[in-house]
């Protein structure tokens, strides 16, 4: 990867190689100083239990049977998408949340002020709000890496395969390209929707089937209208209603006071 | 006009004035801010605050004032703002503002505008507020419910910020002598047999009794 390339890039999630190893889980917070939760033992391997201000990527583990009673373990590595139409990015008030010139879905926490939006906007459930800090927080695909033409820190921390990162085109070949490979028993998740993400799985299961995952995710309508909607029609109300005050005061003139008899009665 | 006409009426009281402004103020402050956190381009608004955190808060400091006064400002107008046949009336003649008409029927405290534009200020400042609060609390809530609670946010916003720009004018510049009943309270006798005369027929034979 070059750093002048100012070209997309797409993360690639091969979960048919993973084998829920953790090496993400811990890089990521590795580069990106997050610190440990306290967390307990709830009789599955997938620690914590959920995304967290602190983890911004995590490794869901699932125990599934198929329509032909085969049991399987599904690992997913769950994370921000970073969409093209991105909800958070629309949502966002200060500027905080911005796409960068790979694509990605950047993460200013400066200007982050803690309004929530995007985190009830996300139609993947991704940005943890954090209650100390008045902030929200999700993976940025570790945008100061790539700026350094180097690869996110999960990417680099993956042994088996699973994550791959590269110009958009290529990514979406090699995804269709290794579903092939698998005779089609598995699916490309994420080109389809929202715009094209910027991170794509191979699942071997049908969407539906993993946990915390939208089999159809989209740009919800309540985000449409406020932000499509009602934020224009606010600045055109307020502004038609002062030019026709304008008007009125011009042709009608304002309304004098009359005395008694005079008018109304 | 006669000097007669010119003798000033007492229209609001002090508490009535100070309950407005608090709703005035704290509505259009929330106005401003918001509208900086809607057009993410406008950032000179929250730097005039010191930044978007600051203006965060300050926008919801402004929002529980807007609340109270709003809950305090329903309870004090609400019986004088109660629809009558005759405000269909009004509101068919226009108000008198848009056309010469000799049939308007004569108003009580509130006509029939003024009457719908503190309903839509109770109305959408009740969802404007509850909204809010759901937004200060997004975080226990389901997603798919605290979401809706920007989009209605907005839509209050958009609704009573175009009615602010009627209610401004129409009680400055469009009705010369209306604004001095939120400053002083009182305004001239022609003023009320214009504006209120159901109101002040009252008023003056109350007076002549007592």
């Amino acid at each position: 990867m070059k750093n002048n390339h100012k070209k997309e890039y797409v993360k690639l999630i091969d979960t048919t190689r993973c084998t829920a190893c953790r090496g993400c889980q811990v890089a990521c917070k590795q580069w990106n100083e997050l610190p440990a939760s306290i967390t307990r033992q709830h009789g599955t391997y997938q620690n914590p239990q959920d995304l967290e201000w602190n983890t911004w990527t995590l490794i869901r583990f699932q125990e599934y049977t198929d329509k032909d009673g085969n049991f399987k373990w599904l690992f997913r590595k769950d994370g921000c998408m970073h969409c093209t139409d991105a909800a958070c990015v629309k949502s966002c008030p200060s500027g905080s949340l911005f796409h960068t010139e790979y694509g990605t879905v950047g993460h200013d926490l400066e200007k982050c002020i803690g309004c929530k939006a995007c985190t009830a906007a996300c139609p993947f459930d991704i940005p943890r709000y954090n209650k100390q800090t008045e902030k929200s927080y999700k993976c940025d695909l570790c945008y100061d890496r790539l700026k350094n033409g180097e690869q996110p820190a999960c990417v680099k921390s993956c042994i088996t395969g699973t994550l791959s990162i590269g110009e958009k085109e290529a990514m979406i070949k090699k995804a269709y390209d290794r579903v092939e490979q698998l005779d089609n028993k598995a699916i490309v998740y994420g080109d389809k929707f929202v715009g094209g993400t910027h991170v794509l799985y191979i699942l071997s299961e049908p969407a539906a089937v993993y946990d915390k995952l939208p089999a159809n995710p989209s740009m919800p309508m309540s985000v449409i209208l406020w932000k499509n909607l009602f934020r224009p029609l606010t600045l055109i109300g307020m502004g038609a209603v002062a030019g026709m005050a304008a008007l009125h005061y011009l042709i009608k003139g304002p309304h004098e006071v009359h005395e008694k008899k005079e008018g109304g009665e | 006009m006669s000097d007669h006409a010119q003798e000033m009426v007492q229209v609001t009281d002090a508490t009535e004035r100070i309950a407005h402004w608090l709703l005035a103020g704290s509505c259009l402050l929330c106005l401003f801010t918001g509208l900086g956190f809607m057009f993410s381009s406008w950032s000179f608004i929250p730097a005039l605050f010191g930044g978007y955190y600051a203006a965060k808060w300050i926008h919801i400091f402004s929002g529980v004032i807007f609340t109270a006064s709003l809950i305090y400002g329903y309870f004090m107008w609400k019986k004088d703002c109660v629809f009558e046949a005759d405000d269909a009336k009004w509101i068919l003649n226009g108000g008198g503002y848009l056309w010469p008409t000799n049939n308007l029927p004569p108003v009580y405290k509130y006509n029939a505008g003024q009457k719908a534009f503190f309903w839509c200020v109770i109305v959408f400042g009740a969802i404007i507020a509850l909204s809010g609060l759901m937004m200060w609390n997004a975080d226990i809530f389901p997603n798919d419910l605290a979401i809706w609670a920007f989009t209605l946010h907005a839509l209050s916003a958009m609704v009573i910020g175009s009615f602010f720009v009627v209610h401004f004018y129409l009680g400055t510049i469009g009705n010369p002598g209306t604004a001095s009943a939120m400053f002083t309270g009182k305004c001239t006798k022609a003023w009320c047999e214009t504006h209120c005369p159901r109101w002040f027929e009252e008023r003056s034979k109350k007076t002549e009794a007592a």
